[in-house]
This record gives structure tokens, C-alpha cells and sequence, in this order.
């Protein structure tokens, strides 16, 4: 079981073991770059604060207690540091300069499935649409839809970390769902751009 | 028939509902139109979110966490107490340690620990002058007699301190006496006391 397997890396680097802290750092770098990567709208920034996330899960192995879920602490250690970093950067990039962060992205291209020119014009113009939409929401909210959406995180999980009751979470990602609807209207009823 | 509220679809399409709910919710879309089309949109929404696509780090990110980890390793063996989880709670236990020895060395030092008619040379109090007409109104405290220290008679350190200690009360009231008298001699109902 991928939880248990979690506690028990981590129960393991806790008694010294760095070649477990290397397995988790494996398991765990896509979804936690990503996720910083969509709260805070900056790639390097992103890979700035996922490393010092691994960074203070290492330096906090002694006093990791296996009292929830591995990835609840690892993601209430890389929300804290994330909104940390939105207080203190205050100042946004451009849309532009975001939009540049796919076309060095290596996911961006599957060799198999390649999308023609004019089809990759209109899914980069969609993932631009949501990206601005999503990164538009207040913090909370996006912190949110980002874990339940992208890093599918369940509800009571997103409430611990969010420090939120599991009700709070359900009515903050209906608000959440909502503001993107009136966003994203033209990419709905099977709209184009 | 009624419909269900926009929260309450949302919950459905994101399986946040309890079974009965969520059975009772999949009814009425069978029958109302309206309510079926809003959760559409919902699920609809769902689907445009996955347009934006995930990022891989950087090739050399995981050089860069262990660099990390190696140099925060590094910066704590070179700390004289490495590897003492307890080492923490030095400071605050050598604070209570030298508030104890501090404790102790008051209690213990000679000057303390003598009885206080021992430290405290005797004083006499010589009894207040009587108010009369002719003495100018003073405020009540300089009508006091002045307490007068002497200096220890070369002989006082040989005293009995029971002796000390019998003499002591009656210095005490003297000083009430003396209160007393000023007080007794202060204008009564507005007239002067004449001797």
C-alpha cells in the first residue's frame, strides 16, 4: 500500500536510512514541484521551494510522529511555504513569461500522440485559460482546487492541511468551482477558443 | 417537483454526498432536465481543468535536494554538541542550575543568616517635643521624634541576644507612645492645647 509504504520510508530515514529519504524524494519530486509550480506561478521558484520542502522533511526526521498520513505533513509543510512565498514575492510575473514555462516543459510533448501545429495552439490557448483562471483565484481557494484536482488529495486529507474543517473544504471548493465556471464560460458547452 | 440546490449538485458530481443523498440526487436528475444540465456543466468544467498539464523538474533537481541535505548535514556535525537531541535543553537547565546555587549561596552566606537583632544595631528614640502655642504648626510626620542610630558600643557584639531580643518590643512601642503623645496633644474641636 503507497501510504504505508510512505510512513515506512519515513520511519526509516527517522532511524538514518538516506537511501529511503532518496526513495521518497523519488516518489514524491513530480507531484510537489507541480503543486508549488501552480501555486506560486514561477517554475525555478517552484523547484526552489520543493527542494527546501525535502529539505525540512530531512531535518525534521526526529521528530516525525506517524500520526496522519505522510503526505498530509509533506503537504502542510509545502503549503505553509508556498503562501509564505506568495506574502513575500507580493508582486506577480507576467502571463507571458508563464506562458514560456510549456514550452520547456518536457511534458508539454508526447512523442506518439503529437498534436498538429493548429492543435497545439488551441490546447496551449486552453491550458492558458486555465492556468490564468485557477492562478486568479484567492489563495485558499486555489490552494484547494489545486490539491483536490491536480494532486488528488481527499477532502478530510485537504482539511488537515489547509487547517480547515472537511465541511469548510467542500463549501471552499464550491466557491472555488463556481468563480472558475464564470472564468472559464467560453471553454464550456463545448466552446473552443 | 423540487430541485436541488447548485452546492448540492456540485457535492453529487464530486462524490462528496452520503449514499441516501447521493441516491436520492440521481433520481431527480433522471427526471429534471434542469438539474441534469447544471451537473453536466460541473462535470464538463472538471474536464477543461485537465487541459493544464503537469511540469517534470528539472534534471537536476535531485542533485540539488541532496546538496541540500549534505550541507545542512555538514553545518550540524560542525556544531560542538552533533548528535545531542538533549543538548536543547542545556541552556535552560544550566539557568535553573545557577538560580539554585544563587538561592543557596544567599541563604548560606553568614551576613544572611544571622538573626536580625544582630545585624541591626539598637536604636533609640528620643520622645517628641509637646505642640504648644508657641511652637509653629508642623505637618504631623516632622512632629515625629527623629529616630537616632547609634553606632554599636564596643562592647555590643558581647551581648546577650536574649537581651536584644527583650529590648526589642519595648523600642517598638516607645515609637507608638511617642505617636500617641503628638497625637493627644494636637488641637481638639478647632481650640489649641495650651500647656
Amino acid at each position: 500500500m503507497a501510504i504505508d509504504h510512505d510512513l515506512e520510508l519515513m520511519l526509516r530515514v527517522r532511524r538514518g536510512d538516506g537511501a529511503s529519504f532518496d526513495e521518497l524524494l523519488r516518489r514524491h519530486r513530480v507531484p510537489l514541484v507541480n503543486y508549488f509550480s501552480r501555486l506560486v506561478r514561477d517554475r525555478t521558484l517552484a523547484e526552489d521551494l520543493a527542494q527546501e520542502a525535502f529539505l525540512r522533511v530531512y531535518q525534521a526526521r526526529h521528530r516525525y510522529e506517524p500520526e496522519a498520513k505522510f503526505t498530509t505533513w509533506l503537504y502542510r509543510i509545502a503549503t505553509n511555504l508556498a503562501l509564505n512565498a506568495l506574502r513575500d514575492r507580493k508582486t506577480t510575473q507576467a502571463p507571458a513569461e508563464a506562458g514560456d514555462e510549456k514550452a520547456e516543459s518536457p511534458a508539454s510533448g508526447i512523442a506518439d500522440s503529437r498534436p498538429t501545429a493548429e492543435e497545439q495552439m488551441i490546447l496551449s490557448d486552453r491550458e492558458r485559460l486555465v492556468r490564468e483562471a485557477v492562478e486568479a483565484l484567492p489563495q485558499n481557494q486555489r490552494a484547494a482546487v489545486v490539491l483536490h484536482k491536480y494532486q488528488e488529495v481527499d477532502y478530510r486529507q485537504i482539511g488537515q492541511i489547509l487547517g480547515v474543517s472537511e465541511s469548510a473544504v467542500k463549501s471552499l471548493l464550491f466557491r472555488a468551482y463556481e468563480n472558475l465556471r464564470g472564468r472559464l464560460a467560453p471553454l464550456l458547452k463545448g466552446g473552443q477558443i | 417537483m423540487k430541485c436541488w440546490k447548485r452546492e448540492q449538485l456540485f457535492a453529487y458530481v464530486h462524490r462528496m454526498l452520503e449514499p441516501r443523498e447521493e441516491s436520492a440526487v440521481r433520481s431527480h436528475l433522471d427526471e429534471c432536465a434542469r438539474c441534469r444540465e447544471v451537473a453536466e456543466e460541473f462535470r464538463e468544467l472538471d474536464t477543461v481543468l485537465d487541459a493544464w498539464q503537469p511540469v517534470e523538474p528539472s534534471p537536476w533537481f535531485d542533485a540539488r535536494v541532496r546538496a541540500a541535505v549534505a550541507a545542512a548535514e555538514q553545518k550540524r556535525s560542525a556544531s560542538p554538541l552533533f548528535g545531542l537531541r538533549w543538548a536543547r535543553w542545556l541552556a535552560p537547565a544550566l539557568l535553573v542550575v545557577l538560580v539554585v546555587l544563587g538561592f543557596l549561596w544567599v541563604r548560606r552566606s553568614p551576613e544572611v543568616s544571622k538573626p536580625v537583632a544582630q545585624r541591626v544595631a539598637p536604636r533609640t528614640i528620643q520622645p517628641a517635643p509637646a505642640v504648644t502655642a508657641e511652637t509653629p504648626h508642623q505637618p504631623l510626620a516632622r512632629t515625629q521624634a527623629p529616630s537616632v542610630v547609634r553606632p554599636p558600643a564596643a562592647g555590643a557584639t558581647e551581648e546577650d541576644e536574649i537581651s536584644l531580643y527583650d529590648n526589642l518590643p519595648i523600642l517598638e512601642d516607645y515609637d507608638l507612645l511617642a505617636n500617641f503623645d503628638v497625637l493627644s496633644e494636637l488641637p481638639r474641636g478647632g481650640k489649641k492645647v495650651v500647656n
